[in-house]
C-alpha cells in the first residue's frame, strides 16, 4: 500500500516538474509568475487531441506538433503582449497573464466543448511487480518528464543559450551591454515554456482525460512546487514538484481523496510564512 | 541632460566629473543606450548607434562597465568570460587573441575559471568587468566609477589598467568620483553640472582651483 503510494506519488510529482519548470523558467527571465501555465498546458492538450484523434497521428507526433503549435503562440502571446508590458512592472505582467488564461481557457470551452476527450491509445496491462502495479502511462509520464529534465539542464547549464538566459535571469541591463538581445531571449524562454506546458497537457490527458480545466486543476500544485522549490529554480521546481507529488499522495493516508489538494495549499501557507525565498531559491536582494 | 556635445579621438582618456546628480553616470548609460535619449545623436567611428539597442551598440564598438553589478555573480568565471564574446559572431578582432591579451592584462582573472563571479572581492570582481569588456574588442570603452568602493590599493591597481586600456589604442571615457586619480591619467576632461558641460579642457590644464570653482557653484 505504502509502496505504491510512493510510486504514485512521485509519478504525480513528474507531471507537477515540466509545468513548474515552465513557470520558474519565465519566472526567472521576467520576473513575474504566469497564470497563464495551466491554460496553456490545456490549450497544448487539446492541439495533441486533435493532431492523434482527428487526424490520425501517432501520439509522440501529435505531442511533437502540440508542442510546436504551443511554443508559436507564447512567442505570439509575447509579442502581442508581454512584450509591451515588459518594462511595467511584474503586478501588471501577472494581470495580462491572468487575463491570457481566461482567453486560452475559454477559447477551448469555444472550439472543443466542456465534455472530456481521451487520445487514441491501446490499452496496456499494468506491469506488475512485488504486489506494486505501474502502468502503461506512469512510465511513458516517467520517461518524458525525466528525459525533459536532461535535456533542459544541459540546455541552461553548458550552451550559449542557457548562459544567456543565466545571465539574463541574473542581471538583465548587464546583459543588453553583453551584446545579448533581452526580447530574443524572452521569446526563446517563451517558447521553451510553451512546449514544456504542450508537453504537460499531453501526459496530464492521458492519466485522465482532456477537459477545458485540465491545466487549472495543476494550477495550484504546479505554484505549490515552483515556490517549494524556490521561483527562479529550475533543479527546485523539479524537487519541489516531487515533493508535493508525494506528500498529496501520501497525504491520502490521513484525509479522504478529495481533500488532497489541502497539502499544497499548506505547503504554499507555511513557506510564505518561513521561508519565502523556498528550497533553492535565491535571496531577495532590495536595491 | 541638455547641450552637451563632445568628440573623443581614439588612444585617449576622457574623464568625466562633477557633483553628485550632476549627470554622470545617466551621460554614460545614454552612451550605452540603457536610457534613451530624446534628441541628439551618437556616432562610433562614423556609424550612427543612437536608435541602436544596448546589444547591437556592443557590436558597433560601445563597451559599458556598469559601476555596481559589473559581473554576473550566479556565473563562473569562466562563463562570464564566454558570454562577453559568444553573441558578438561577426564583430572584428573578436577571438582567442584577443582574449589571449586581454587575459594578459588581467592574469589572476585567467587563473580561477570555476570560480563564482559572485564570490569575488570588489577589486577583482572589477577587473573581471573590465576584461569582459575589453573582449569585445570596442573603440570605445565607458567606465562608470570603476574606483567607486575599492580600497586605495585597488584604487591605484584600477587606474593603472585603464591605463593599459588606452594604450591599445581604445578611447575611454572615464566617469569617476575620485577627481584626483582620474586627472593622474586623464588626457582630457569634461565637467558636469546640473546635466549641462562647465568646462572640457586639458587635463594638464586644469588647475584644482578651477575645479574647486565649478564644483562650489552648483552648491550655491
Amino acid at each position: 500500500m505504502l509502496g505504491q503510494l510512493i510510486i504514485n506519488g512521485l509519478v504525480s510529482g513528474l507531471l507537477l516538474a515540466l509545468p513548474a519548470l515552465a513557470l520558474t523558467l519565465v519566472f526567472g527571465i521576467l520576473k513575474f509568475p504566469n497564470f497563464a501555465v495551466g491554460a496553456t498546458l490545456t490549450f497544448g492538450g487539446y492541439a495533441a487531441w486533435v493532431m492523434n484523434h482527428q487526424v490520425g497521428a501517432p501520439l509522440f507526433v501529435a505531442a511533437a506538433v502540440a508542442a510546436t503549435i504551443a511554443a508559436g503562440l507564447a512567442i505570439v502571446c509575447d509579442r502581442l503582449i508581454f512584450e509591451r508590458l515588459r518594462d511595467a512592472g511584474s503586478i501588471a505582467l501577472l494581470v495580462a497573464s491572468l487575463g491570457l488564461s481566461l482567453v486560452l481557457e475559454n477559447i477551448c470551452r469555444f472550439v472543443f466543448g466542456n465534455s472530456t476527450r481521451n487520445f487514441d491509445v491501446e490499452i496496456a496491462r499494468p506491469i506488475r511487480w512485488n504486489g506494486l502495479r505501474i502502468n502503461h502511462e506512469q512510465i511513458v509520464t516517467a520517461v518524458t518528464v525525466i528525459l525533459c529534465v536532461i535535456i533542459l539542464q544541459l540546455l541552461l547549464s553548458a550552451s550559449p543559450l542557457g548562459r544567456a538566459m543565466r545571465a539574463t535571469a541574473d542581471n538583465p541591463a548587464l546583459a543588453a551591454v553583453r551584446g545579448i538581445e533581452r526580447n530574443t531571449v524572452a521569446r526563446i524562454t517563451w517558447a521553451l515554456s510553451g512546449v514544456l506546458l504542450a508537453l504537460s497537457g499531453v501526459l496530464a490527458g492521458l492519466d485522465r482525460a482532456v477537459d477545458p480545466l485540465l491545466g487549472w486543476s495543476y494550477q495550484l500544485p504546479v505554484f505549490a512546487a515552483a515556490i517549494l522549490g524556490g521561483l527562479g529554480s529550475p533543479i527546485g521546481a523539479v524537487f519541489g514538484a516531487l515533493v508535493i507529488g508525494l506528500a498529496e499522495e501520501l497525504s491520502t493516508l490521513v484525509l479522504p481523496t478529495n481533500y488532497r489538494q489541502i497539502v499544497s495549499f499548506a505547503i504554499i501557507l507555511l513557506l510564505l510564512l518561513m521561508r519565502t525565498r523556498g528550497l533553492f531559491g535565491a535571496k531577495a536582494v532590495r536595491k | 541632460m541638455r547641450g552637451v556635445t563632445l568628440d573623443q579621438p581614439p588612444e585617449t582618456i576622457l574623464a568625466v566629473i562633477g557633483p553628485n546628480g550632476s549627470g554622470k553616470s545617466s551621460f554614460v548609460k545614454t552612451l550605452a543606450g540603457l536610457l534613451r535619449s530624446r534628441e541628439g545623436s551618437i556616432e562610433v567611428t562614423g556609424e550612427a548607434v543612437t536608435s541602436l539597442s544596448p546589444a547591437k551598440r556592443v557590436m558597433a564598438g560601445l563597451a559599458y562597465v556598469p559601476q555596481e553589478e559589473n559581473v554576473f555573480r550566479n556565473l563562473t568565471i569562466r562563463e562570464n568570460l564566454k558570454l562577453a564574446t559568444e553573441f558578438l559572431r561577426g564583430r572584428s578582432g573578436v577571438g582567442p587573441a584577443q582574449e589571449a591579451q586581454v587575459l594578459s592584462l588581467f592574469p589572476e582573472i585567467g587563473r580561477r575559471p570555476k570560480t563564482l563571479a559572485g564570490d569575488l572581492s570588489g577589486g577583482q570582481r572589477q577587473m573581471l568587468a573590465f576584461a569582459c569588456a575589453l573582449l569585445s574588442n570596442p573603440e570605445v570603452l565607458l567606465l562608470d566609477e570603476p574606483t567607486a568602493g575599492l580600497s586605495p590599493k585597488f584604487v591605484s591597481e584600477t587606474m593603472e589598467a585603464v591605463a593599459r586600456v588606452r594604450e591599445a589604442g581604445v578611447a575611454v571615457l572615464l566617469v569617476e568620483q575620485n577627481v584626483a586619480a582620474a586627472l593622474r591619467i586623464a588626457d582630457e576632461v569634461m565637467v558636469l553640472v546640473a546635466g549641462r558641460k562647465s568646462l572640457q579642457a586639458r587635463a594638464s590644464d586644469i588647475s584644482n582651483a578651477d575645479l574647486a570653482d565649478l564644483f562650489f557653484a552648483k552648491m550655491q
